[in-house]
């Protein structure tokens, strides 16, 4: 039914050996009260690289992610990562099989900290009653204060540690929401819009940022409007329309789709 | 007798019919429950007693008794809930709660914090069917609580301001911006719940010939729970939380003794709560907000 | 000090902890409009355990607070699932039942009162209600307390950082429960007797009021609040009755100005300067 450019969808249609694809998703269907949001939906994202997720507004991109994090219960489908099938696994527990996402809409503990935000982002790795209810915020030494300084370091953004998450510029919470994603350290991050409402320095040490990602061989999941942003990062696209995939392959290949082109009717396409 | 209880049950129920449509008005309309409604209940009782006592007409006291309790509703509305309506949401409650408490102390303070007796204003004239007897108070008092609120029911189906009110419970962004006069409308929503309710104390008056500063805590907060069982912000639901309430709290006087009153209608409501806590005739929970 | 002093440090005393009870819960997004209640199992268990069978105080106390985080452990499973505005008429409820059952239990005295034989003094009381502060100190110093505050700003995106918000909510009512049966116990060891129309609803409605009041954004919010709460009156000097209605008028304005509460996060920030954390 889709309008298929390559490649890609043969092998995610004939089920892979555990391991070849970060994300595959089987025949993914999703409706609120009897209206269809996503339909028949399957791709597969490949282990290590940055895929995107586009689409016109509406298209159905969000709910892909909640489908795939566990917001929402698909109304059928199977859900696999890294060959391990986590439909039914609660969304609590999907950051343990390797799962993380930023949000569209910012979703940063407006009250707390830069810091304190990223300390919530180690929980994975923090676990059993001992890290619960260990006094370490008396203890500014703390490995766990060092790590999250460490990973803002990283990308630049230490200075802001101790600031009230609430009072940042939009651009500096945006980047703060994946630093504390990616601090589950997890295989694979989905990413909701990452570069919107970012100017073009911000961009640049964005599109830095998730190379470094993915030299550490996180595979990514990247919803975007901005077409040349992922052009530099993205070697795989799935093109989403009504919910229903439309296309699949490289930038270039589903460019050149009818009905990506149709969708896009003058809108988002350069 | 049997009959003679479900009798009782049915008018007392009429009063908390009336509360709860007052709870259920500021739920179902502005997401706000609003804790001084208990208090207003308290006070158009009071005020009433006292300017009886002070010798003016029945007519006049109950009408400034009602006055009295839009105005302090009004106030509420401008302190508690205009200027906190999209915080934390927790926070109108609290406040309204301030309310309460302070309309309950500021009686105590000035009438202290006895029970008082309320004169006997319609005459002790039983009437009888059967083996059945009904006070005239009791039958007034429920025909006027059941008038009214099904007077509102009409009210918000097929005028102007009552279909506004409704847009405004659906969606009160969509509401406002199909050019609803939200600033207008509300304090409409205020003054009402504040006379049901304040109604509601009166008949209360009436009926049992005594009042209280804390009678908004021991009767009007059960009109919190007839709001419940029956489904917030449904006014049918109210009607019937309200009638069923009464009934409880009459049988179990009935069967168990005045004691137990309030763990069964409690109980009743946090039953109600845990098993369905969309209530009787409610929608299912989707649009709450604390 | 003078009789009169202590009287108020111990006041102050039951309602520090008290408010400390509310806050645990509040600190996670539960608002417990039923904390009286769980006071007066864990009085109504202690008095009974040391007067009926003789315990020591150093058992019956504890045992109280264990009976009212029991309770709560119990009823939180289903009342939990509930939530906003159903969670704290659920709890309002429930404090009503309570306070009930207790005003008709005959083996405690119902309306009558209980009598209470031990007795603790104002200092062990003042001790008890520093040590709740420490322990709620220490426990805003962990993760623990860290999950509880994301979880009031966003249940969802916890639940995806791997956080049980479930368990973290129920465990948060459940210590917020014990707290306030520690107090609970300890009034009526105090004050030697009990009855159960003190445990009513305006003593949860007032301990919520003046938690709110101080602020529920940091750890010391409570205390800040309970302080208030039972100082100013003694200050003015005001009858019990003009207490709370200076105190309710006083709830009202402060919920318009400053709803965040007297003590907030930033502001508590500037006040210590820039301690926390990893020095750069
Ligand atoms: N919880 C929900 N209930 C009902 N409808 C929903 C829900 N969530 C999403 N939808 C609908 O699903 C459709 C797809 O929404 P979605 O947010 O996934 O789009 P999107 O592709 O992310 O769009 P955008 O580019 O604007 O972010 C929309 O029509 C939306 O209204
Ligand atoms: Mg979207």
């Amino acid at each position: 039914m889709s309008a298929t450019a390559t490649l890609g969808n043969a092998g995610a249609m004939a089920g892979s050996a555990a391991g070849d694809y970060a994300l595959e998703v089987r025949g993914l269907s999703k409706s609120f009260g009897g209206l269809e949001v996503i339909g028949d939906l399957s791709f597969a994202a490949p282990r290590g690289k940055a895929t995107a997720l586009i689409g016109p507004n509406g298209a159905g991109k969000t709910t892909v992610f909640n489908l795939v994090s566990g917001v929402y219960t698909p109304t059928a489908g199977t859900v696999l990562v890294n060959g391990r099938d986590i439909t039914g696994v609660p969304s609590r527990r999907r950051i343990h099989a390797g799962v993380a996402r930023s949000f569209q809409n910012i979703r940063l503990m407006q009250h707390l900290t830069v810091i304190e935000n990223l300390l919530i982002g180690q929980h994975v790795r923090a676990q059993g009653l001992g890290a619960l209810f260990s006094p370490f915020r008396l203890m500014p030494k703390h490995r766990w204060w060092k790590e999250a300084q460490q990973a803002l370091d990283e990308c630049g953004l230490g200075a802001y540690a101790q600031q009230t998450v609430g009072a940042l510029a939009y651009g500096i919470r945006k980047r703060i929401d994946l630093v504390r994603a990616t601090l589950a350290s997890p295989s694979l991050l989905l990413l909701d819009e990452p570069a919107a409402g970012l100017n073009p320095t911000e961009t640049q040490d964005l599109l830095a940022h998730l190379r470094l990602l993915a030299s550490r061989g996180t595979s990514l999941l990247v919803v975007e409007h901005d077409m040349p942003f992922v052009g530099e990062i993205c070697e795989h696209v799935v093109v989403l329309n009504f919910g229903r995939k439309i296309a699949e392959g490289t930038l270039d290949e589903v460019r050149q789709v009818p009905q990506v082109r149709e969708a896009y009717l003058g809108s988002e396409e350069e | 007798m049997i009959w003679q209880q479900l009798i009782n049950g049915l008018m007392l129920g009429g009063i908390y019919v009336l509360i709860a449509v007052s709870f259920t008005l500021a739920i179902g309309i502005l997401n706000f429950l609003n804790f001084s409604l208990p208090g207003l209940f308290m006070l158009g009782g009071v005020l009433t007693w006292a300017l009886l006592g002070a010798g003016w007409h029945w007519s006049l006291a109950m009408l400034a008794a009602l006055l009295a309790a839009a105005a302090v509703s009004l106030l509420v509305e401008q302190l508690s809930y205009k200027p906190m309506r999209n915080a934390d949401p927790e926070l109108p409650l609290v406040s309204s709660l301030g309310f309460l408490v302070l309309m309950e102390n500021l009686v105590i303070v000035k009438w202290g914090s006895d029970q008082q007796s309320f004169p006997a204003l319609i005459p002790d004239f039983n009437l009888r069917f059967g083996g059945l007897i009904i006070g005239t108070a009791q039958l007034i008092s429920f025909l006027i609580a059941v008038g009214v609120v099904l007077w509102l029911s009409w009210f918000l189906k097929t005028t102007n301001t009552g279909r506004r009110l409704r847009a405004i419970a659906e969606n009160r962004d969509t509401a406002e911006i199909l050019g609803i006069n939200l600033a207008r409308l509300v304090p409409c929503v205020f003054v009402f719940s504040a006379v049901f309710t304040a109604l509601g104390g009166i008949l209360f008056a009436l009926n049992y010939l005594q009042v209280s500063p804390f009678m908004g805590e021991n009767i009007g907060f059960k009109g919190v729970a007839a709001m419940i069982v029956g489904g917030m912000g449904s006014i049918w639901g109210a009607i019937v939380g309200g009638l069923l309430i009464g009934l409880v709290e009459v049988l179990s006087i009935y069967f168990f003794g005045a004691d137990v009153v309030n763990i069964l209608v409690y109980g009743f409501l946090l039953l109600v709560l845990i098993v369905r806590p969309a209530g009787l005739l409610g929608r299912p929970i989707s649009r709450e907000k604390l | 000090m003078s009789g009169y002093q202590t009287g108020v440090l111990v006041f102050l005393a039951f309602n520090v902890i008290a408010a400390y009870s509310v806050y645990l819960p509040m600190a996670a997004g539960q608002l417990n409009l039923g904390i009286a209640g769980f006071m007066a199992i864990g009085a109504y268990t202690s008095a009974y355990l040391s007067n009926e069978l003789g315990w020591s105080m150093l058992a019956s106390v504890p045992a109280g607070a264990l009976a009212s985080c029991l309770l709560a452990t119990v009823v939180a499973v289903p009342v939990l699932r509930t939530h906003g505005i159903y969670l704290a008429l659920a709890t309002f409820a429930l404090g009503q039942i309570i306070a009930a059952v207790f005003l008709n239990l005959e083996v405690v005295g119902a309306a009558a009162g209980y009598p209470v034989s031990e007795y603790v003094s104002p200092m062990v009381v003042v001790a008890c209600a520093a040590g709740v502060v420490l322990l709620m100190v220490f426990l805003s110093r962990t993760r623990y307390g860290l999950y509880l505050t994301a979880i009031k700003n966003d249940a969802t995106v916890t639940d995806l950082m791997g956080v049980n918000v479930r368990g973290m909510q129920i465990s948060a009512f459940a210590i917020g429960a014990m707290v306030a049966g520690f107090g609970g116990a300890l009034y009526g060891h105090h004050y030697s007797f009990i009855e159960a129309q003190h445990f009513n609803v305006l003593l949860s409605v007032f301990t919520v009021l003046y938690v709110l009041l101080g602020g529920t954004q940091t750890v010391l919010g409570p205390l800040v609040g309970a302080v208030f709460f039972t100082l100013l009156p003694e200050a003015l000097r005001a009858s019990d009755q003009w207490r709370y209605v200076i105190f309710a008028a006083l709830i009202i304005l402060m919920m318009l100005l400053r709803p965040q509460g007297l003590l907030t996060a930033s502001l508590l920030r500037s006040l210590g300067g820039r301690k926390q954390g990893v020095q750069q």
